[in-house]
């Protein structure tokens, strides 16, 4: 959710429990709504200097102090949070107040004080970020006294001391406090240099302890050539090492409180009171560890004018940190973003690359990006509008990179590359030199750049048409590209009459066609389809019929394969024929082995159909998920269109639990509102829910969170089945154990565990003590620990 | 929300904003003739899970005629298309998105 808009809620609340006359209180809220609006709009662009503009704000706040001093001290506080981008320009105006009000400065911080042990014990840390730098920054302000910033960092530090901590914690705390040494560093360092220098060995020590386990996890690439991927605290701590060798100081960050330094030099400085970290507990969440995304360094910039700032720089660092914060505060506005992110006017830099490197460094991160994919695809496609002669060179040579990279790229990742090139080319008229890539027609069609052409040009191929894909492709490229998507019917009907009634199963086929186009109903079908042979072994009682599921849905969907909508209308219409010839988990299977069938070429229409047909309960989570691993599936179990499907199951399915967990809490908070009603004497609304409603709610989230359970061991179960016969095989045949094949297996599986991380989590003792045991193989192990390393 | 409105809908100016704010519904205009289903299905999808996609078709042909409606399950993943996918292209022409008050049969 947009911090500024939470920002204005919290505002609509701060007028209550006032009595005053109505008059009154309408002009008060006219004089409160202009100060917010002056707040918020100082240090946007304007005529005037910033400074002046400072100046005169802070005159007309301490002209207001006396009568709307809890008001201005709210809006000074959200800001905090609502406007991390002007950081520096909110600290200088709590500078200028507290020299000329110093009573106002000192409850300021009271208020921020609580807000931060608020939001601390509530697991808001990106929240409680931006908090702590603001305090940091106001000791270059003269509000805060750089003894008492030093003792809140003490108490930090000492959390990296706790026993049976996640390491996630102690590095929340470690990363915030070096975060705001860039910002207050210098001034740490001429106050209180011993202390300083020992909170720095402190935090040293503590990173030549931590554990890197999960570090493979998170990688974009595994190798670390041409670029190493850091931890990002590891690469911080570089940076800072830079800024203390450079004496604490940078050039970068815009600091407004410089030109006031007579003013705020007097002032007098408050002690923060005394905050300690709340302890750890079991439901408490810490962000994941981040590692840190580089593609370029300075000689991939070929302009010689502007030099790209290195890894470990502090001017990285900080312009780094810039970009993404703009990124992140503008994710709703493409068009400002973009605009934002041109603005920045540092001298002799290569904004267009490290513009790019930030873009797909967010849309690469690992497990997930930190904003929908497509935010960052129409992005780009600003950004190369307000920047038509320089930005899509930089692209194009970023995109060789990253092909150039694949061999050792995350799969994940890969597929977001495929994703974002494929509608970057869509809006480009999928203008692209082609025969650049001509490599990957001598490949293994595993390597991973011949699986990314191929993948790519199937998705130009869904967001445009067979022929064009065909005519924009060299013909060299025949072997690679997708087939034509047309359905392959099984009883197309010969033209001879005569030799069709020799064939029964087309003649049930023809049969069927020519009653649904004369507008058969369901049951007419349900009735017909028993007249169809079991071809299984009839000795025993069966649950499906092979048969009759295979001519019902092949000829049902044939019919409907002029597009998605018909298919759809059809399926629609026979819903209670698909019920019944799938009410057992085998005859799922058979729905769906005849539907793959049919529509092996057009890999869209699968992914579609299995959706639908999840979606509308025709088809269970864990049928699709078994049907993913089934042996007729293997010939396509590295395309990613299966994939997609898999993770469309597990998302149906988490959607569903959440979705029930809601309704359960509404229904025991409209009970006890009601409850509450009846003890105060008042009238109760119909409809109140009882007892035995919430129990049979709460017996349909069991259910549900045990379908989701079960989902998640279905697969990876199959998949230690899977990887351990190879693993067998390969070892029984005197084989390499680490093929492509294996490579992509392997991290589909740590897929599953990274997208869904917070789902897994819960089923981390069954794991451990039924599947990821110590007798499987270190290849699988590996995966799984690597996972636990991300809260570990 | 913008200025488009759809001129048959019954009810209220009000009843329409309403509509309008909760609605997971939305029209795409300026689409090529020749752009199909499959083609907007794949566009739509990466703002989130479609639900269901209706071609506007010619009166008396019977044939797209250069708009649909696309509806979601979620107002949110609408929200994402509104924000990212309006304004870009597809089949080389540049897509127009706008909420709409909700499919109802024999608008197309």
């Amino acid at each position: 959710m947009s911090r500024r808009r939470a920002h204005e809620d919290d505002d609509s609340d701060s007028d209550d429990g006032r009595s005053r006359s109505k008059r009154h209180r309408t002009e008060n809220i006219d004089i409160e709504e202009r100060l917010e609006k002056l707040i918020l709009k100082v240090g946007d662009k304007s005529s005037a200097s910033l400074e002046s503009n400072l100046e005169g704000l802070a005159a007309v706040l301490e002209h207001d102090i006396a009568n709307y001093k809890t008001k201005i001290i709210r809006i000074l506080c959200d800001v905090v949070i609502g406007y991390p981008d002007k950081m520096t320009v909110y600290t200088t105006l709590v500078g200028l107040l507290n020299a000329k009000n110093y009573t106002c400065g000192g409850e300021f911080i009271e208020i921020l004080v609580r807000d931060l042990k608020d939001v601390l014990k509530a697991c808001e840390f990106e929240k409680a970020r931006y908090m702590i730098l603001f305090l940091a920054d106001l000791v270059n302000c003269h509000v805060v006294s750089a003894s008492s910033l030093l003792s809140l960092y003490d108490n930090f530090i000492e959390v990296c001391l706790e026993d049976n901590i996640p390491q996630t914690r102690s590095d929340w705390y470690v990363h915030t406090v070096l975060y705001t040494l860039p910002w207050v560093g210098k001034e740490l360092f001429l106050n209180k240099e011993n202390e300083f220098n020992k909170l720095l060995v402190s935090i040293q020590s503590y990173l030549g302890k931590r554990s890197k386990t999960h570090l493979h996890a998170l990688k974009v690439w595994s190798s670390d050539s041409p670029h190493v991927q850091e931890d990002r605290l590891d690469c911080m701590w570089a940076q800072i090492k830079h800024l203390q060798s450079n004496a604490w100081t940078e050039r970068l960050i815009r600091r407004p409180y410089l030109a006031f330094e007579s003013a705020l030099q007097d002032a007098l400085q408050h002690t923060l009171p005394n905050i300690i970290p709340p302890s750890h507990h079991e439901d408490a969440l810490y962000p994941l560890p981040v590692v840190v995304f580089r593609m370029f360094d300075y000689t991939d910039v070929p302009d010689e004018t502007t030099v790209l700032p290195g890894s470990h720089s502090i001017e990285r660092f900080i312009i780094d940190e810039q970009l993404h914060l703009t990124l992140l505060l503008n994710q709703y506005e493409r068009k400002d973003c973009a605009a934002t992110l041109l603005m920045f006017k540092e001298e002799k830099i290569p904004l267009n690359y490290m513009i790019i490197e930030t873009v797909f460094a967010q849309m690469f991160r690992l497990p997930n990006p930190p904003t929908v994919e497509i935010f960052y695809h129409s992005l780009i496609l600003e950004l190369c509008k307000l920047q038509p002669s320089t930005m899509p060179i930089v692209l194009v040579q970023a995109t060789e990179m990253l092909f150039s990279r694949l061999d050792s790229m995350n799969t994940v990742c890969i597929e977001r590359f495929v994703n974002w090139l494929s509608y970057h080319l869509s809006n480009f008229q999928f203008k692209w030199t082609w025969e650049d890539w001509s490599e990957v027609l001598k490949m293994d069609p595993m390597a991973p750049k011949a699986m990314f052409v191929r993948e790519l040009l199937t998705k130009c191929l869904w967001l445009s048409y067979h022929k064009r894909i065909v005519e924009m492709c060299p013909d060299e490229f025949a072997s690679i590209l997708p087939a034509e998507p047309r359905p392959k019917f099984r009883y197309h009907a010969p033209d001879d009459e005569i030799e069709t009634e020799t064939m029964p199963e087309l003649m049930y086929s023809l049969r069927l066609t020519k009653s649904i186009k004369a507008k058969c109903t369901p049951e007419d079908v349900l009735d017909f389809l028993k007249e169809i042979p079991n071809p299984l072994d009839d000795s025993v009682e069966h649950t499906h019929n092979p048969l009759a599921i295979d001519v019902f849905v092949q000829t049902l969907l044939n019919l409907g394969a002029k597009s998605f909508s018909h298919s759809f209308a059809a399926i629609a219409k026979f819903n209670k024929v698909f019920k019944e010839l799938g009410s057992s988990d085998e005859g799922q299977q058979c729905i769906l082995k005849s539907m793959y069938d049919l529509w092996s070429d057009h890999q869209q229409m699968m992914l579609v159909l299995v959706n639908k047909m999840m979606k509308t309960n025709l088809l269970s989570v864990s049928a699709v998920a078994n049907w993913i691993f089934s042996e007729e599936m293997m010939r396509d179990f590295t395309r990613f269109y299966v994939w997609d499907t898999l993770h469309a199951s597990i998302r149906k399915m988490n959607k569903q639990v959440n979705q029930l967990q809601l309704e359960v809490e509404e229904m025991k908070d409209k009970k006890e509102e009601a409850a509450n009603k009846v003890n105060d004497g008042l009238d109760v609304d119909e409809n109140v829910p009882t007892e035995d409603d919430i129990e049979a709610l709460e017996e349909k989230l069991d259910t549900a969170q045990s379908d989701q359970k079960n989902l998640f061991l279905i697969i990876f179960q199959r998949f230690i089945m899977m990887l351990s016969n190879h693993i067998a095989n390969s070892e029984t045949h005197g084989q390499e154990v680490n093929t492509l094949w294996f490579k992509w297996a392997l991290d589909r599986l740590r897929q599953v565990f990274l997208q869904h991380h917070s789902v897994v989590r819960q089923y981390n003792n069954t794991l451990e003590t039924l599947m990821f045991t110590s007798d499987i193989d270190f290849h699988i192990l590996t995966v799984f620990n690597e996972f636990q390393a991300l809260r570990g | 929300l913008s200025n488009y409105r759809d001129q048959h809908f019954k009810g209220s100016r009000t009843q329409q904003e309403e509509k309008l704010k909760a609605s997971t519904t939305l029209y795409v205009g300026n689409l090529s003739f020749y752009t199909t289903e499959e083609q907007i299905w794949e566009l739509f999808s990466r703002g989130g899970d479609v639900k269901r996609i209706i071609m506007g078709l010619d009166k008396h042909k019977r044939t797209p005629c250069g708009f649909c409606f696309v509806e979601y399950y979620d107002r949110a993943d609408a929200e994402n298309c509104m924000r990212y996918v309006n304004g870009t292209r597809l089949d080389d022409r540049i897509v127009r998105t706008d909420w709409d008050a909700g499919f109802v049969e024999g608008r197309q």
